[in-house]
């Protein structure tokens, strides 16, 4: 449309630049229906960016409105403007631009009170907000009503009723916005919300101390740091400790009682409630009770001591179950079509490199990114289900206490226990938290979660060097995987908090009934997302790591394999002569894969990993590992194929299965492998490095490569220490062997358990044993408080 | 009708209060505040979670659970009728 304008001439271009582009900022509690509302107005939203507070934190839709342009600004969502989280203080920035454009506040009318706050602060500062009173269906049948003239008389601001679900109001609410009126409230101009008197006089001397303009001249964000200054405790300033004090005698002598100017935040934040209150009670009835008694009923149940958790447990088994074993059927397909693909291009396409690269380079990559598609919309098609209608906060709540041990909010159970089944999807669950750091975090702590894909490894291993009592072992080595992540968490913990206090506050949502349409739309964005951003990184990784394993193309071979076979075809004949030629085939392409400069990384390493007792072809085989962790072992049984004694490959029975099996143990063991040696191996298998669509997608979310490459090599060191540390452990007994797994098992065990019972009597923590209000007491559980201020 | 000041966290299922004030050298003090949390304010401990911890209150009309670690920083009166 703007290209049809400007073919026009210079005209019509000045006309869009004259002001026919408007940008509406919009902000409002998390879970006032925002969104919805957003997407109500806007339609198709045309970009879409990461979730809020990732890298992109803003999203940005337009509309059309008789020939104006509005552009929506979706910014993330906020209780108040004094941030508490990094996104939030991305909202308080974006509003020292948004004074001089629009902006849009959503209320929720169903919980008017506490939506109310941010406007209440926008006004002091001198932002006029357009109000939209969201979720007006369910005010409206919860028996509130309204007067809006009044409402917006005594708030000076345009209030329209609307309703984010079905997008009613949303036609006249963008039809005031197409007029453009900016969202600076003359300072002369006073609404029942506005800062009192006192509070605006005393803010306007902070201003002038620091040599800054009048309260009128100021603009909305230095006004606002002003009344952080008046309500901070930090009293090295001495004149500015006397305008609180002046402020303190102040308030005292219209409010009739002592006002103590060191309790200033919470004097403002009770005089904002008693403005509100007085707007709320001059305007509207509000019914007293939110809550319905259905809703009651379902909490006694959903939430009960002894039921909860074994509902809560049945849900999540639910979920698990549809999410991996469902999702299994599909994958299957996926797989099944892109293998029948390869066969098909494999034929078709004349013989040579692009057509290696072309199959198992790109088709079996973009199969390997496909494929993790049904798990991907499984999950969030529950996690969708169980956010809309208000469970998962329930969920959150009861599972708070286990999760808070890591450090984590109870929301993080959801990604963590699907790790369980497979990394990538429980990465990308990691959006259900609001938090950034809470969202580092768990990205960080699940592919400490063994997923699926790491159990051969297991399984192969710890049947060769454990054949008594292999399901010991396997356990051993997830209990010290688990402890491993739960000291990790707890450590980071103890480490951020001391920078960010993060706050706990869970809301508990009235229960709904989630719509189609917004499903839909969530599956959609996720499908496409995973694809888009993710996929190309996993895609391009699998690509790389195909180049290293089939490059160089010839390896020079030690000696003239096909004269050998020959000459073999020639003194030998019959079974002979097929198994001496086999054997030649198995140690020439050993020979080749030795060549490959995967193997030549995989020996550039190995001086590293030497101490941890690994040969070469251990090494090696942990670098496809990080493709997927199952390739591990069969890289190893490729490697140790010549040392054993050929299995007849054409029969594939069981039994003969099972005799490469313990062949390849045999070869191990000749080369060194002790059973600890393997123990050790199984546990770096398991810590060493996340499989690269792990990586892809961390790096999606986190949005940070840095981010993504600290991690790594973190989970590096890790396991590198873990293992080392295992390793001289189990030196130092010489008798080494199923015991010492048993010893090392209840060590790790009895850890978890008494971590557990404390965790569950709830001592040892600052805050239970503290009693709130003495400062000595905080000043010794929180010590970090002073480097806050 | 006597009253007394507890700590938010030493309130039992279904027992009511009147937030008589918050700990300002909590860290998380000023969120509090925000959501609502200010001298004057009913609040009712609604439930508690399987394991004691967090526990859900309401406030102002919307439900919220608060961990030990935030409900010991603010102080409440509850009026025994007993």
């Amino acid at each position: 449309m703007t290209k049809q304008k400007d073919s026009k001439g210079v005209v019509s271009a000045e006309e869009t630049l004259q002001g026919e582009h408007r940008k509406v900022y919009l902000l409002g509690n998390p879970n006032c229906g925002k969104t919805s509302l957003f997407n109500a107005i806007t339609g198709e939203r045309l970009h879409v960016g990461n979730w809020p507070g990732v890298t992109v934190s803003r999203i940005e839709g337009r509309k059309d409105v008789d020939g104006k342009i509005l552009s929506f600004v979706d910014l993330p969502g906020a209780y108040s403007l004094t941030p508490a989280s990094p996104e939030e203080k991305i909202v308080l920035q974006n509003m020292g631009l948004a004074w001089n454009e629009q902006v849009l506040n959503v209320v929720d009318a169903s919980n008017l009170n506490r939506n109310l706050l941010l406007t209440a602060q926008l006004l002091e500062i001198g932002i006029r907000p357009v109000i939209a009173l969201n979720c007006f269906d369910s005010f409206s049948a919860m028996g509130g009503t309204i007067d809006l003239k009044l409402f917006s008389n005594m708030t000076g601001c345009e209030v329209f009723p609307t309703v984010g679900r079905t997008g009613d109001g949303t036609v006249v609410l963008s039809e005031y916005l197409a007029q453009g009126k900016t969202a600076a409230l003359p300072s002369e101009e006073r609404t029942c919300l506005s800062l009192p008197e006192e509070w605006q006089k005393a803010a306007e001397k902070v201003l002038l101390l620091n040599g800054g303009k009048s309260w009128a001249a100021s603009e909305p964000l230095a006004r606002y740091d002003s009344i952080v200054k008046l309500t901070g405790r930090d009293t090295s300033d001495e004149k500015l400790t006397l305008v609180r004090r002046e402020l303190a005698e102040d308030l005292s002598k219209t409010l009739n009682r002592e006002v103590r100017e060191d309790n200033l935040a919470s004097e403002l934040a009770a005089d904002r409630y008693r403005r509100i209150g007085c707007v709320i009670s001059a305007t509207s009835q509000v019914p007293e009770k939110q809550m319905t008694p259905l809703h009651e009923k379902l909490d006694d149940v959903l939430t009960h001591r002894f039921w909860g958790f074994p509902i809560f447990l049945l849900i999540m088994a639910l979920v698990f179950w549809t999410t991996f074993s469902i999702g299994n059927i599909p994958m299957e397909w996926i797989e099944n079509s892109f293998a029948w693909l390869a066969e098909f291009f494999k034929n078709v396409l004349p013989k040579g490199l692009l057509a290696d690269l072309f199959v198992e380079g790109l088709i079996n990559g973009v199969g390997s990114v496909v494929v993790f598609l049904p798990n991907i919309l499984i999950l969030f098609f529950w996690i969708a289900l169980l956010e809309d209608s208000g469970y998962m906060s329930r969920a959150a709540f009861m599972v708070d206490r286990l999760m808070e041990g890591m450090g984590l909010h109870g929301r993080a159970f959801i990604p963590m226990i699907m790790g369980v089944g497979c990394n990538v999807p429980a990465v990308m669950a990691t959006r259900i938290l609001d938090d950034k750091f809470q969202r580092y975090l768990s990205m960080f702590l699940i592919p400490f979660v063994t997923c699926s894909a790491r159990l051969p490894v297991l399984v192969l291993l710890s049947g060769i060097f454990f054949p008594q009592n292999p399901a010991l072992c396997m356990f051993t080595l997830f209990a010290i995987n688990i402890l491993v992540m739960v000291l990790l968490g707890h450590f980071i913990h103890i480490f951020a908090e001391a920078k960010s206090p993060a706050p706990f506050m869970l809301e508990m949502p009235p229960y709904r009934f989630p719509t189609p349409k917004s499903l839909w739309n969530l599956l959609k964005d996720k499908a496409l997302d995973f694809l888009v951003k993710a996929g190309t990184v996993v895609l391009a990784g699998t690509v790389v790591i195909w180049v290293l394993q089939a490059f160089p193309r010839q390896v020079p071979l030690s000696f003239d394999y096909k004269a050998e076979v020959a000459a073999y075809e020639q003194t030998l004949d019959g079974e002979e002569l097929s198994s001496a030629i086999q054997e030649l085939e198995q140690r020439k392409t050993i020979e080749e894969l030795e060549g490959r400069y995967i193997a030549k990384i995989g020996k550039f390493f190995q001086p590293v990993m030497a101490p941890l007792g690994f040969t070469w072809r251990e090494t090696v085989s942990l670098i496809p590992g990080f493709l997927a962790k199952e390739t591990v072992v069969s890289v190893l049984n490729i490697l140790y194929m010549p040392m054993s004694s050929p299995a007849d490959s054409e029969e594939l029975s069981p039994e003969a299965e099972q005799a490469q099996v313990t062949d390849l143990g045999d070869a191990m063991r000749k080369n060194g492998i002790t059973p600890l040696k393997a123990f050790v191996f199984m546990l770096f298998t398991l810590l060493y490095i996340p499989c690269i669509a792990t990586v892809g997608v961390v790096w999606r979310e986190s949005g940070s490569a840095a981010f993504t490459l600290l991690t790594l090599l973190c989970y590096f060191m890790i396991a590198y220490g873990v293992s080392f540390a295992t390793l001289k452990i189990g030196q130092a007994d010489p008798t080494f062997n199923e015991l010492g797994v048993i010893f090392l098992g209840l060590l790790a065990l009895a850890f978890i358990l008494s971590k557990l019972v404390r965790a569950i009597k709830g001592s040892g923590r600052p805050g239970a044993a503290c009693s709130g209000n003495c400062s000595a007491c905080h000043a010794v559980c929180a010590p970090s408080e002073d480097e806050l201020n | 009708m006597t009253t007394e000041i507890k700590l938010l966290a030493e309130l039992d299922e279904g027992m009511e209060g009147v937030i008589h004030n918050i700990d300002l050298d909590s860290p998380t003090a000023q969120r509090l505040l925000d959501l609502g949390f200010v001298p004057g304010t009913p609040i009712k401990a609604l439930r508690k979670a399987p394991m004691g911890d967090p526990v859900t209150y309401r406030i102002r009309g919307y439900e919220v659970g608060l961990r030990k670690s935030e409900s010991s920083s603010i102080a409440v009166e509850v009026s025994d009728n007993d």
